[in-house]
């Protein structure tokens, strides 16, 4: 009944055999098949007429990438960045800032404020992209149009220091009544509720860009969805769009200003935010910039790349909830959390990445104070670790609170690897340090930002970016009628030190505020600084010229130009 | 049953004439009657089927995998008594067996910029203030009078042109500073530092300065004493050589050890892999029995039930599950993953078992069994249950590498485990973001998955084999 061994082991060997075979053969297929497949996306791109290179010196184009699909180019309801960005390059409004950050006249020519009263008298050569002149009745619709409640603009707040905005955003007045008037074609007024200092450096926010009614109206609500939906007056027209996929832009025939728009295209091949890839793609010098992750560090410095580092302009915090109902409206408990973390750990040991830097206040260090950097003239108060103290502080908490034990807190954050990385490191840290258990609630943005506006949360890692070159931006962010104040902090001394930045016309009376805000802030612990975000990129060494600025586009190709 | 009683029986037939019967003939044999001789030891359909698994080297070694994979999640922990949740920040993204020696320094204190070490700072150009530690490095400069800005940069190479020299450490704007302090991500190793001065319209001026730092790995008394490394802290002096924490699998991105973080992920997986398996084998075999034991129309509504089930999409009810258990923020997802995987996974098991009821159900030895009055009760457990066993229990080694590798595939989309508790899943998706620099975060949980799914697969193959009744006493 024994099976025949040699039977056995030949049917093994011939098996084997065969195996090897069809495996040779499969392998030999597939690798066929890819060399084929290439071969025919190659066949494609080519036809639809995309270059694939970074940088074509001829054509005077250059390749890059989107971080995702701009949602609509309305400058008037824009709210991303990446719109932002986009618009940027298609688009001009009255001021708009120069390649060293400096404010600088655009369509307008000149400005003057005079009171709560700004009169911009427009440039002769500023054309739309059919060649029709760009005018103040621009203006005046634009702004109208974005406060209109029709359209909901979620940027609208950005216009209330014009007189009667609020009332016309909320409806209580019709759009007619907002204060902005054009006086003739090329000058255009604008009536502001108090006088303000900074409106100025507003006005080159994307919500303040111009836009022509006759052309609005033409497009039957769809303006700003497709290239020819729109009309250009920057430095290029968007020339073609493919929804998720690319973007292209060419250089506008009509703009007035010889010193911008020098690259003739700019192709936007690529919409895409994932390192891995955008490290890949500027490898094959497929495109002319791309963003490093904290791993990639290693492979940039071993392929001998120029790497250069850009502060973003946004602050990264921990913010407490401050409503009634929650634990964290106790003041030494919000002291215990603070104490017993360290920001400078956070970037050095976990982030990793170079540009980033430890939080030590709400205001970041680029921010302007009267002759030199805010923080330079009130230096944020110096903060330094301390397990025991926090330890203290806790006890004192409990004490108040008459708890024996805390119960589990809730940190609410973002759902980006780094976000839940950070998450994880405060998870332990508040363990190690304290004893506290955190849960970690991760959400997708939009789910994050309704749990905060509700309130459902102990702590929340929150971030806040800058919309014009003034503290300003940064300082109403906790007074009691800001709905972005998520925590529901509420101040009395706070709210008095912004109205005192907000209504003053004294340079120095409006620093001196910020430096008291900074301090109450520091004191009454509303939030925990954690980081000042940075970017650390590559550029492709014949792109010269291309400026990343905190305010504004983050991106700007306008000035850029290509170097063999 | 066995072949020899048969031909001896069919050979006494054809050699005797027929024996006229008597009444005695009808008596009940005593018991000491002698009975037929076993020409081998008798085996049991277990024992045979050990020795048949026995012979399947493929088999045995999965099987000692999966031995050692258990005594690797149960006894591990207790003898690997390290946190898995503990950050060792000194160590972040350690390598397994990495140089762990350091020495003892004073806790870190903001540097000015004007204190220098003994025997450090002098000379001119860009010099170093102090012993490079991986705690700082102080870096010291001359000024360029007409400078707007320093810009310092690292390298782990050589420079070796001016427009290339590493990564931008720092801009320094602010007036008569020419100096900084590095603390970003600092390893035991060689850097190579430069610093540029630029103008206004940030224009170098000048060639970048260069300069060598090997950093020393440190560490602080209070790091020493948080962390245990030593018995007797006070006996400690600056300048002390200390072991830091071991790691034999390394650490991640956070300093967790990787070997105590695969452990409690087996934990997370096994309970998954066994539970899940068992608990819908047993509610598939149930189902499946019934409806192929009492049949007809009973039998028709509930496979189709079965087909309905079968046709639900998983990953979306996993979701929906995750929704109506209201597995809040931070909770773990395990309990609605195991639910979803036994309401979803049954049919599979369910059809089978049904397909072989009914098949024996309709065998010769069932319906003699009946037509002697056998109850239902005793058909079940005497024929059915024992000639389904065979297939339940290869359903059932075939189910627990599936169930693992699901548990892995959804924590890898971070839809299981809540941080801090650790899954070979989840470990994966954490190691991919470093799996350029530092693979071996990726590797080991990656390894440990393919090893247990591979084990359990080749264990139920040889069990198959084995379990067979067709293949009986092959060997």
């Amino acid at each position: 009944m024994k099976p025949d061994r040699s039977v056995d082991s030949r049917l093994l060997s011939a098996a084997g055999r065969q195996l090897i075979v069809f495996t040779l053969i499969s392998l030999l297929g597939v690798a066929v098949l890819m060399f084929a497949l290439n071969w025919l996306a190659g066949l494609t791109s080519s036809a639809a007429g995309g270059s694939r290179a970074a940088v074509d010196v001829e054509a005077n184009t250059i390749t890059t990438y989107l971080r995702d699909e701009p949602p609509q180019m309305n400058s008037m309801i824009a709210t991303d960045a990446v719109s932002g960005m986009i618009l940027n390059h298609v688009m001009e409004g009255l001021l708009r800032y120069d390649q060293f950050g400096n404010l600088e006249g655009a369509v307008a020519e000149r400005w003057e404020q005079n009171g709560s009263e700004i009169t911009f008298w427009l440039r002769e050569d500023s054309l739309w992209s059919d060649g029709q002149p760009v005018t103040a009745h621009d203006f005046v619709f634009a702004w109208r149009n974005a406060l209109s409640p029709a359209i909901g603009s979620q940027y609208a707040f950005i216009l209330y220091p014009v007189l009667n905005a609020e009332k016309v955003n909320n409806g209580e007045l019709p759009l007619e009544s907002l204060g902005v008037e054009a006086v003739d074609d090329r000058t255009f007024r604008v009536t502001l509720e108090t006088p303000i200092a900074y409106f100025d450096r507003m006005v080159a926010f994307v919500t303040f860009l111009p836009a022509r009614e006759d052309f609005y109206n033409a497009t039957n609500g769809r303006y700003g969805a497709d290239p020819h939906e729109m009309l250009y007056n920057g430095p290029y027209m968007m020339t073609s769009w493919v929804h998720g996929s690319s973007l292209r832009l060419e250089k506008n025939p009509y703009y007035w200003d010889d010193n911008r728009g020098l690259i003739e295209v700019i192709n936007f091949a690529h919409m895409t935010s994932d390192p891995n890839t955008l490290l890949n793609l500027f490898k094959d010098k497929q495109i002319v910039m791309a963003d490093l992750g904290a791993t990639m560090l290693d492979e940039a410095m071993l392929q001998g790349w120029q790497i250069q580092s850009f502060q973003e302009g946004t602050v990264f915090f921990i913010e407490f909830n401050h409503r009634d109902e929650r634990l964290t409206r106790n003041l030494n408990l919000r002291k215990a959390f603070y104490l017993a973390q360290d920001s400078g750990e956070l970037v050095n040991r976990v982030i990793k990445l170079p540009g980033y830097l430890p939080g030590e206040s709400l205001f970041p260090v680029w921010l302007r104070g009267v002759d030199d950097s805010l923080r330079d003239e009130f230096p944020a108060p110096v903060y330094e670790r301390n397990i025991e103290l926090a330890r203290e502080y806790l006890q004192r908490a409990l004490d108040e609170l008459g708890l024996e034990q805390l119960p589990q807190m809730t940190l609410l954050t973002g759902d980006t690897p780094t976000s839940r990385m950070q998450a994880e490191y405060y998870q332990e840290v508040f363990k190690r340090n304290l004893g506290v258990d955190v849960i970690i609630d991760s959400q997708i943005f939009r789910q994050r930002l309704e749990k905060m506006t509700q309130g459902e949360f102990d702590m929340v890692m929150a971030g806040w970016g800058p919309d014009y070159d003034d503290p300003l931006t940064f300082a109403d962010l906790f007074t009691s009628w800001n709905l972005n104040n998520r925590g529901r902090y509420a101040s009395d001394a706070l709210d008095a030190q912004v109205r005192i930045a907000q209504s003053s016309l004294d340079t120095e009376e409006r620093m001196r505020a910020f430096g008291e805000i900074q301090r109450l802030i520091y004191e009454d612990v509303v939030i925990i600084p954690n980081y000042e975000r940075g970017y650390v990129y590559v550029t492709d060494p014949r792109l010269r010229g291309m400026v990343r600025r905190v305010i504004g586009a983050e991106i700007d190709f306008t000035y850029a130009w290509i170097e063999e | 049953m066995s072949d020899q009683t048969t031909t001896e029986h069919d050979s006494t037939a054809g050699a005797r004439p027929i024996r006229t019967l008597r009444p005695v003939d009808f008596e009940p044999l005593p018991a000491s009657a002698p009975s037929a001789g076993m020409v081998r030891p008798s085996r049991s359909y277990w024992q045979d089927a050990w020795a048949r698994l026995k012979a399947n080297r493929r088999a045995i070694a999965s099987l000692y995998i999966i031995v050692f994979l258990m005594l690797f999640t149960f006894v591990g922990p207790l003898i690997w008594r390290v946190d898995p949740a503990l950050q060792d920040v000194d160590q972040i993204s350690q390598r397994p067996f990495a140089d762990r020696s350091a020495v003892l320094v004073v806790p870190f204190e903001r540097w000015e910029g004007i204190s220098l070490e003994q025997g450090f700072g002098d000379g001119d150009g860009l010099r170093l203030a102090s012993q490079p530690t991986t705690q700082q490095v102080r870096l010291l400069w001359d000024a360029v009078p007409e400078a707007s800005a320093y810009r310092l940069y690292r390298n782990h190479f050589e420079p070796q042109s001016a427009l290339v020299l590493g990564v931008p450490i720092a801009s320094i704007t602010r007036d008569g500073v020419h100096w900084y302090e590095d603390r970003l991500d600092l390893r035991a190793r060689l850097y190579y530092y430069s610093v540029v001065a630029v103008d206004e319209l940030a224009q170098p001026l000048g060639q970048p300065q260069t300069i060598v730092a090997d950093v020393r790995r440190v560490i602080t008394l209070d790091e020493v004493v948080a962390r245990g490394l030593t018995e007797d802290p006070a006996a400690l002096q600056p300048g002390d050589a200390i072991e830091l924490s071991l790691h034999p699998l390394g650490t991640d991105y956070l300093g967790r050890d990787m070997l105590a973080r695969l452990m409690a992920g087996a934990r997370v997986s096994l309970f998954i892999g066994l539970l899940a398996p068992l608990m819908y084998v047993a509610i598939g075999v149930l189902y499946g029995a019934t409806a192929g034991f009492i049949g007809g129309k009973v039998d028709q509504v509930m496979m189709r039930f079965a087909d309905f089930v079968v046709a639900l999409p998983f990953l979306l009810f996993m979701i929906l599950f995750q929704v109506v258990f209201g597995i809040g923020p931070g909770e773990s997802g395990i309990v609605p993953m195991l639910i979803a995987l036994v309401v979803l996974s049954w049919p599979a098991t369910s059809r089978l078992v049904r397909g072989q009821i009914l098949q024996i159900r309709e065998e010769a030895y069932v319906n003699a069994a009946r037509l002697l009055g056998g109850s239902h009760q005793y058909l079940i457990w005497r024929h059915m249950i024992p000639n389904t066993l065979g297939v339940i229990l290869v359903t059932l080694t075939f189910a627990v590498p599936a169930a693992i590798f699901t548990e892995a595939f959804l924590s890898f989309i971070g839809m299981g485990v809540a941080p801090p508790t650790a899954s070979w899943g989840s470990m994966c998706n954490e190691g991919l973001k470093t799996m350029l620099t530092h693979p071996h975060e990726l590797i080991f949980p990656a390894v440990m998955i393919s090893m247990t799914v591979l084990a359990f697969n080749l264990l139920g193959d040889g069990l198959r084999d084995a379990l067979d009744a067709k293949m009986r006493s092959s060997v």
